[in-house]
């Protein structure tokens, strides 16, 4: 196999863990961020999946970024796990703190251009989105500010070594139209953001030997994972404080508002079963239906 | 296409000691397992043994493990008392097994298999590893073919690829069987049929209930009217923390006087031997109706979290290793630990309405077929250059309260990894070479002797269990024959006259319902104590159970039905323990979704496994 030919960067995010029984709510039924488990964000792990398969099919080199306080070190430790990387990189600083998605892809970028000894990174992967913040942009953010050709919502992909470019299948859904799977090539540097389906396509003993090796080394390699970590403030990162942060964040939250229930498009008329008439009223609905 | 020496299929514990034994032997060897991991899709009754005879030599799982098994291994607890309890309603004949147990045993452990074979797993791949070979799950071996003295496997998920021979551990539903017509079908006259749940019981709680050391443990036989008249029993295994509650019927008897597999469950629940076994206090939630949904949702969550704080530290507590809890800084003692689950306990009541009442946990359900040697086991168990292992084999052994199967299953997979690592090294996969060797490897195993014929030790350890029996309670007919060969001259002939008909042939005449069921109850009857349960256990219905367990169901159903109208696929109906099948109009239907795959039907079914992946992925197994 050939080593080290591609440099493959992931960007993830720790978040809360939804599942029963690891929430915590404050009073007024908020989140309560404080008493909630922490995990790496499940669109986050597919990431890695994916860098993890360029890890098994081309020698890649992985690294994975967060942004967050010091608790996230413990996502990127799981992010090691299923990615075997061999750069973990924490970019934490109060100076970050109230961080809309353009002021986190302003740290994110730096980050990502830090990775690698400087050299610069031909695969960027980002999860689809957060469960958490559910906007997806942070990832096309990240890609415009680096200014990688942004690839969203892969499925598939499969990379030409020789030709350094990628050939990536996208799932796209469009409200009223059929699901189409479009196939594109687009030459290296990307930035993919893959789609929750992804899974890695290890199609022959060999690889899928390798695999189990690579993830063997992974959690091996996660136990010390403080050996690779390295934590970057925003000096380290070279950010202008007015870029992150509350000061870089444009978006302004004006109000918070409950999601309004969908209209309902069908009609129900509720009937009393017990009554044997109704039941009637029932087959002659049918009856009108059917005829159209 | 890769080509490989030897691939085993099926990651049970018989394929995964053949790739330990292989890779032991410096061969290289992959093994392919269909499950989404290891562990998966295995389910046991419960114990392993390790065993020896004097004429014989037995391949062990220490053997394959290492000698430090004992020490290492996720195994539950020694089992140290044998115990057979004859019942009738609410009486209870007991009878001490455990000499039978104890005879030419080195150690018996009860096991779970999903958390020991992924151990197996470990060792056999690092072993693996170092000759290029390893374990690929998720894999499901859909075709074998033989091109121009090719062995050409196919996969649903992988590209082709060539071996020189297979190791078939695919477990009594075998594809491989099918595939190559290595052998028909198990006949329901051939197989039992066993359902289990597993039991959830805090450490402690076990060994206080059942007398039991750390680490030590004991298994329960029942015979009498929890088998609801079939002929088979019910068990109870003690494991770590939990127990493993089983019904085991010959497949023909279940065919002959159908009953749900849970109706089988269920009365063994309702013993009160066994309710009061499986007692433990367990919460039990409000409804909350009144309130918006809103608040529903908050009280859910806030419950949950407190909930799973409570069951936490209340299991830690009653763990052999509780005081980590102390050790850990987090408390000053055990008393503390104890006041603070009274104080979640009290908070748990008075502001959420939880009530905390006496039942049982129930974590997991499931079934399988499991061959009887003596009526099932494969004469020459290989085709071609493929080797057929334990249950694949059609290789367990039932001889009354005798029930084993793993450790036959690994004694197989070391004999098949001899003859294969010696075809290895002469180049020769030829039938008549690695088959035929294989097969007399198999013919010498003191297990083989077992299927074909009595032995006279373990039945004269038999008659001594039972001897204070007085035989005026027992049926005439059965007391007349027990008399008989009480006197050593006359079992001598008996034995000699049953072995050359063979064992296969006699046994079977012994179980029936009589000494299943009418002679139990008698016992019961007329020497047995009374014994009452402090409570009704309340038993959670099948879909509770279906709802409970883990699946990756396939879009496309792995089994189609023969003849939708038979009387074989009508009885399904009512014993596939999952109920996939129901009736419209005057056809029997499937609805594979729920299929624990057992094979209950395979007989008049095309049955195949899910794909990779796919299907049931039990948790305790």
């Amino acid at each position: 196999m050939k080593q080290d030919l591609l440099n493959v960067a992931v960007i993830i995010k720790l978040e809360p863990d939804f599942s029963e029984g690891n929430v915590s709510y404050n009073s007024d039924g908020t989140l309560n961020r404080a008493e909630t488990k922490n995990i790496l964000g499940p669109h986050s792990a597919v990431a890695c999946n994916a860098a993890f398969y360029c890890k098994v099919r081309y020698g890649a080199h992985v690294s994975v970024g967060t942004m967050g306080p010091p608790i996230a070190e413990s996502a990127l430790k799981q992010a090691q796990i299923l990615s075997d990387a061999e750069e973990l990189n924490l970019y934490s600083d109060r100076m970050f703190a109230g961080a809309d998605t353009l002021a986190t892809a302003e740290v994110l970028k730096n980050g990502v251009e830090k990775m690698f000894g400087g050299n610069k990174s031909d695969i960027v992967f980002s999860g689809h989105r957060a469960s958490d913040g559910e906007t997806g942009q942070t990832g096309p953010q990240t890609a415009w500010k680096l200014g990688y050709t942004f690839l969203g919502n892969v499925i598939d992909f499969e990379i030409d070594l020789d030709r350094k470019a990628v050939v990536a299948k996208r799932m796209i859904s469009l409200q009223g139209m059929d699901t189409i799977i479009e196939e594109i090539e687009s030459p290296l540097p990307v930035f993919i953001t893959i789609d929750p389906s992804y899974k890695s396509n290890f199609n022959t003993v060999s690889q899928r030997l390798t695999a189990n090796n690579f993830g063997k080394e992974a959690r091996k390699h996660s136990e010390s994972s403080g050996q690779y970590l390295k934590v970057y403030d925003g000096k380290k990162l070279e950010l202008d404080p007015r870029m992150v942060g509350l000061p870089g964040s444009p978006t302004i939250v004006y109000k918070v508002e409950k999601i309004p229930r969908a209209k309902a498009n069908r009609k129900a008329e509720i009937v009393d079963p017990s009554n044997p008439d109704n039941l009637a009223q029932v087959t002659e609905k049918i009856t009108e239906i059917s005829r159209g | 296409m890769e080509q490989f020496d030897v691939a085993i299929i099926g990651g049970g514990s018989a394929g995964l000691s053949a790739l330990k034994k292989l890779s032991d032997l410096n061969k290289s060897a992959i093994l392919i397992e269909a499950g989404n991991g290891i562990g998966t899709k295995n389910v046991s009754g419960g114990i392993l043994y390790s065993k020896n005879d004097s004429q014989g030599k037995i391949y062990n799982v220490e053997d394959v493990f290492g000698s430090d098994f004992s020490a290492n291994a996720p195994v539950e607890r020694l089992i140290k008392r044998y115990l057979l309890h004859a019942t009738s309603k609410n009486k209870i004949f007991t009878i001490d097994m455990t000499r039978l147990h104890d005879y030419k045993t080195n150690f018996a452990y009860s096991v779970l298999l999903n958390r020991l074979t992924p151990w197996f797993a470990e060792l056999a791949t690092e072993s693996a590893e170092r000759h290029g070979g390893g374990i690929v799950t998720g894999v499901h071996v859909s075709d074998i073919q033989w091109i121009d003295n090719k062995t050409i496997v196919s996969t649903n998920e992988l590209e082709e690829f060539e071996v020189k021979s297979i190791i078939a551990a695919d477990g009594i539903n075998s594809e491989v069987a099918q595939i190559t017509s290595a052998r028909g079908k198990f006949t329901p006259e051939e197989v039992y049929f066993g359902v289990k749940v597993i039991i959830k019981l805090p450490e402690k709680i076990i060994e206080e209930r059942f007398h039991l050391d750390s680490s030590e443990g004991s298994a329960h036989l029942f015979a009498g009217d929890v088998t609801l008249n079939h002929i088979g029993g019910g068990f109870l295994y003690t494991n770590r923390e939990t127990l493993s509650l089983g019904a085991v019927y010959h497949y023909n008897s279940l065919l002959s006087n159908p009953v749900t597999p849970t109706q089988l469950i269920d009365e063994l629940i309702k013993n009160p031997l066994i309710s009061e076994y499986i007692k433990d206090e367990v919460t039990l939630r409000n409804g909350n109706d009144g309130l918006s949904k809103e608040d529903q949702l908050k009280i859910h969550l806030g419950v949950s979290k407190l909930l799973k704080t409570y069951n936490e530290l209340r299991d830690k507590y009653f763990s052999s290793n509780n005081t980590k809890l102390v050790e850990s800084g987090k408390f000053k003692n055990l008393d503390e630990v104890k006041s603070k689950i009274d104080s979640i306990k009290h908070d748990l009541n008075e502001k959420f309405g939880i009530q905390f009442v006496n039942n049982y946990v129930e974590l997991e359900y499931s079934a399988k077929l499991i061959p009887d040697g003596k009526r099932c086991m494969m004469k020459r168990p290989y085709f071609k250059n493929i080797l057929f292992i334990g249950d694949a084999a059609g290789r367990g052994i039932f001889i009354g309260p005798k029930i084993e199967g793993l450790n036959v299953g690994i004694d197989d997979a070391v004999r098949a990894s001899i003859a294969i690592s010696r075809s290895i090294e002469s180049n020769n996969f030829d039938s008549d070479y690695l088959g035929n060797y294989y097969e007399s490897l198999v013919n010498e195993s003191p297990y083989t002797r077992e299927m074909n014929s009595i032995d006279e030790n373990y039945l004269n350890l038999f008659l001594e269990s039972v001897e204070d029996i007085p035989m005026g309670v027992i049926d005439p007919s059965l007391s007349f024959g027990l008399q008989f060969i009480k006197n050593k001259f006359l079992r001598g002939i008996c034995l000699r006259l049953a072995n050359s008909f063979g064992s296969r042939r006699v046994l079977p005449l012994i179980e029936s319902e009589k000494t299943y069921v009418q002679i139990p109850i008698r016992l019961a009857n007329k020497l047995g104590d009374t014994v009452h349960s402090t409570f009704v256990p309340s038993i959670p219905t099948l879909a509770d159970r279906i709802a409970n367990l883990q699946y990756d169901d396939d879009s496309e159903s792995h089994i189609i039905v023969n003849n939708k109208k038979s009387e074989f696929m009508r009885k399904l109906i009512l014993l596939c323990p999952t109920k996939c099948y129901s009736l419209e109009g005057n056809d029997v239907v499937l609805q594979h979704e729920g299929c624990v795959e057992c094979g209950s039907c395979s007989i008049g079914t095309i049955w195949k496994h899910p794909k990779g992946e796919k299907g049931i992925k039990y948790r305790y197994g």
